[in-house]
């Protein structure tokens, strides 16, 4: 081969490379820019509706002015917390059984059927928690809501658990085992706490996935333009208080629904960055 | 805590009994007596045979070496004198093993309590990634309900010593286990190890992953815990097989092909198959 | 000696390079023991030029084994048959060595012999130099072939030897009282036979290498009651 058809070669690699780099560039300004048009006409629409009455007020009436989603902020926290309670303990035994325990046979079964709740439309959630809950008692309530999201977690956190689990090396397991550590033990105390951060990493995502529901909660959390008294009533959340208001016909409902959805989305991007630190400090600790 | 015989494998020899202040792990033995007599041991993982009919018996308080091409089953063999091969599913075990004339198999024996008499150490260095190095050395008695704050500390700094580790560490107990070099990680598991107090101590290549000067010191340190404990080393390494122990193995496709002397076996084998591999001259 | 070949050629290559040196060794003694004959019997001084040449290049020869002995020890480590093969091998060398400059004492002596009226003497050593140059050649057999059976009858053929030059010693001896003048001749008879006799014993020590490198089996020294362990 001559030098000059070698170095032919060379530059149509180069133009490939580039080539492709750039297809690539294109393609991650594209995930992005939606990301950012959705923030970007956010805080235009809703930040003039943000002020301290927003976070401390229940809803005005019709007509009036002002008034704020006090009720549907917290109402989401107290649901979050209900979810958590259901999806949390179940989503981690789970996936501990998943990783450390099990034949092959059935935890085959087990990831199949969990990835298909996964994929489950949310608002299935919701009308199966209607039927169960909320016609036997013939209520709608936080409880209902809780568990519809907390249902929703227990596949999620379920199947990230099961993953960091199994990054943690077998040598761990052994070590622990062959000091005569039961195997309960191991898990608890070494396995979970080497994956630790994993685990926490799972939950918060689960969290920030089930926080901007709305379709399982419409049949069971229901909404609630007051306080909530007894968790066995209906419950406001911010999804609902947006949807519910943004398809009013009031313009300053309007403008509340811009504010309740940037309040959504800024705390479900404080989250991820959470979970952006964690995972970080993971990776460092590990290496 | 209650101090039950040591001799006991039940599962309700409570969990400290093993390891409580002032009782010293003796065995009820003769230094004539072997560790462990293993009898026509077969093992199967699925439908593969790992071990084929081994009978085997391994001297107490010396070293002994097993070596052997990859595959052969002498890591397998290591790992059923502490029952830690049962971690693979579908294992089945035939013949029988007997660690000073108690059964190791037995119906009611408990594997975490044979693993806390027969201890072991692995081929990668394996320090607890969340634990200090003293937690690392504790951890095997903290997790078994030792709470003695005065007895853990002094069986910090014994076991530290005893895996030569001590002066080099001293200073440093709270740091992270990981932060210590290879070697000293590899010391740091054999710390962790002696801690609960073993009688036996399975070595599954502890050097493979470790420099001279490190191996050399581990070598070293293996040559000092002989008198206190029954080693059995797999290696790859012939001449550290030779270096280091007084009776070595040669297993070949899950068969014992010859045990012996290491002096012996290493200049003068008594089997073909052990002079071809030793030599090198397998292909 | 046939066997299988190790998987690490260049160590394969390095022990036969060993020992074809020591078997190169082995012929230039074999041919400077015929030569010292020669030049005692047929009264042929040149050959002592040749003799002593040849002992040069199997001095050279043993410094090679002994480097190249240590090189295969350094580099491969070899154990078991291996490793009784370097160690046997080196030990022939130094042997090798020792019995070649027997050869060039002897031809030295035969030289200044035959400068002298020939001695009729010289003669009765004809069977001795047959003897042991046999010896000689058998002890390189049982190396070369592993030949564990032929090493074993060496020692009793070097109690031969042995015997045969205390027979000659005696009548060289007896010679020198009848003949005064020619006591410095007789002299050299007498260390020719001794050195022969030398021979004999290197030879047997080469068997007993042979035997440990065929059979890891200590053969010296049998009725020796100490022993260190």
């Amino acid at each position: 081969m001559n030098r000059s058809s070698s170095n032919n070669q060379h530059h149509w690699r180069k133009l490939k490379s580039a080539l492709a780099s750039g297809l690539a560039f294109t393609s991650a300004l594209l995930v992005i820019s939606p990301l950012a048009l959705v923030f970007f006409y956010l805080l235009i629409s809703g930040a003039t509706s943000l002020n301290w009455a927003f976070f401390t007020h229940l809803p005005a009436p019709v007509g009036e002015k002002g008034g704020g989603m006090a009720n549907a902020i917290v109402g989401t926290l107290e649901l979050l917390g209900l979810a958590s309670i259901v999806g949390i303990p179940v989503g981690i035994l789970g996936g501990v059984y998943l990783a450390e325990y099990g034949s092959a046979r059935i935890n085959w079964g087990l990831r199949f059927v969990a990835d298909v709740l996964n994929g489950v439309p949310s608002i299935t959630w919701g009308v199966v928690v209607y039927g169960l809950v909320v016609l036997r008692f013939k209520s709608f309530s936080a409880y209902a809501g809780g568990l519809a999201l907390g249902l929703m977690m227990i596949p999620l956190i379920m199947r990230t658990t099961e993953e960091v689990l199994l990054l943690v090396p077998n040598g761990y397991r052994e070590a622990s085992l062959a000091l005569g550590i039961s195997r309960w033990r191991t898990i608890v105390n070494i396995v979970m706490k080497t994956a630790s951060k994993g685990i926490v990493t799972g939950i918060l995502l689960a969290l920030a996935r089930i926080a901007g529901e709305t379709a399982p909660l419409l049949f069971t959390a229901f909404g609630n333009h007051f306080w909530n008294r007894n968790l066995t009533e209906p419950i406001a959340a911010l999804p609902l208080q947006i949807f519910s208001y943004a398809i009013s016909p009031y313009d300053d409902w309007h403008r509340q629904a811009w504010a309740g959805a940037l309040v959504l989305v800024v705390g479900i991007f404080i989250i991820n960055l959470l979970v952006r630190v964690l995972t970080r400090e993971r990776t460092a600790r590990l290496i | 805590m209650p101090v039950k015989t040591m001799s006991s494998f039940e599962p309700n020899a409570q969990t400290g009994a093993a390891t409580s202040p002032g009782v010293p792990a003796e065995s009820p033995s003769s230094p004539a007596e072997p560790a462990f007599k293993v009898n026509n041991l077969s093992i199967w993982y699925g439908e593969k045979q790992a071990i084929k009919n081994v009978s085997i018996d391994i001297p107490a308080k010396a070293i002994t070496a097993i070596i052997g091409p990859s595959g052969c089953g002498k890591s397998t063999f290591l790992r059923c004198l502490n029952r830690m091969h049962e971690l693979v599913p579908r294992t089945r075990l035939e013949g029988d093993i007997h660690f000073y004339g108690e059964d190791l198999y037995g119906p009611t024996v408990d594997p975490a309590v044979v693993r806390r008499r027969v201890g072991m150490v692995f081929q990668k260095s394996n320090p607890f990634p969340t634990m200090s190095i003293e937690e690392n050395v504790l951890v095997g008695l903290r997790l078994n309900g030792v709470r003695d704050r005065r007895f853990l500390n002094e069986r910090l700094e014994q076991s530290l010593r005893r895996s030569a580790l001590w002066e080099e560490v001293k200073h440093d107990l709270k740091k992270p286990g990981m932060s210590i070099s290879g070697g000293q990680q590899q010391r740091l598991c054999i710390a962790r190890a002696l801690a609960v107090e073993p009688e036996v101590l399975l070595m599954d290549e502890p050097c493979s992953a470790l420099d001279p000067i490190a191996t050399a010191k581990i070598e070293e340190l293996i040559r000092e815990l002989r008198d206190k404990y029954t080693i059995v080393i797999v290696t790859h390494n012939m001449q550290q097989a030779s270096r280091v122990s007084d009776k070595t193995a040669f297993f070949y496709v899950g068969e014992l092909i010859e045990f012996g002397d290491t002096t012996q076996l290493f200049n003068r084998p008594s089997e073909r198959q052990t002079e071809d591999y030793i030599t090198g001259r397998f292909g | 000696m046939m066997r299988t070949r190790h998987i690490l050629r260049e160590f394969d290559r390095a022990l036969d390079a060993l020992r074809s040196d020591a078997l190169m060794m082995a012929s230039l003694t074999d041919r400077n023991l015929q030569n010292a004959m020669s030049c005692l019997l047929d009264r042929n001084p040149e050959l002592c030029v040749v003799t002593v040449l040849d002992e040069k290049e199997v001095d050279a020869l043993e410094k090679k084994v002994d480097r190249d002995g240590v090189d295969i020890l350094l580099r491969y480590q070899p154990v078991a048959s291996d490793l009784r093969q370097v160690v046997s091998t080196m030990k022939l060398g130094s042997n090798l060595e020792r019995v070649a400059d027997q050869a060039v004492n002897i031809a030295k002596r035969s030289r200044r012999l035959s400068m002298e009226p020939e001695l009729h003497e010289a003669f009765a050593l004809g069977p001795l130099f047959v003897d042991a140059i046999s010896i000689f050649r058998d002890s390189i057999r049982a190396y070369a072939d592993g030949d564990v059976a032929l090493a074993r009858t060496l020692r009793e053929r070097d109690r031969e030897i042995d015997q045969m030059n205390r027979q000659i010693a005696d009548d060289l001896t007896a010679k020198m009282a009848e003949q005064a003048d020619r006591i410095p001749d007789y002299l050299q008879l007498l260390f020719i036979a001794r050195h022969l006799e030398r021979v004999g014993d290197h030879a047997k020590n080469i068997a007993e290498d042979a035997v440990y490198a065929a059979e890891a089996e200590d053969i010296r020294h049998p009725d020796n009651a100490l022993a260190y362990h």
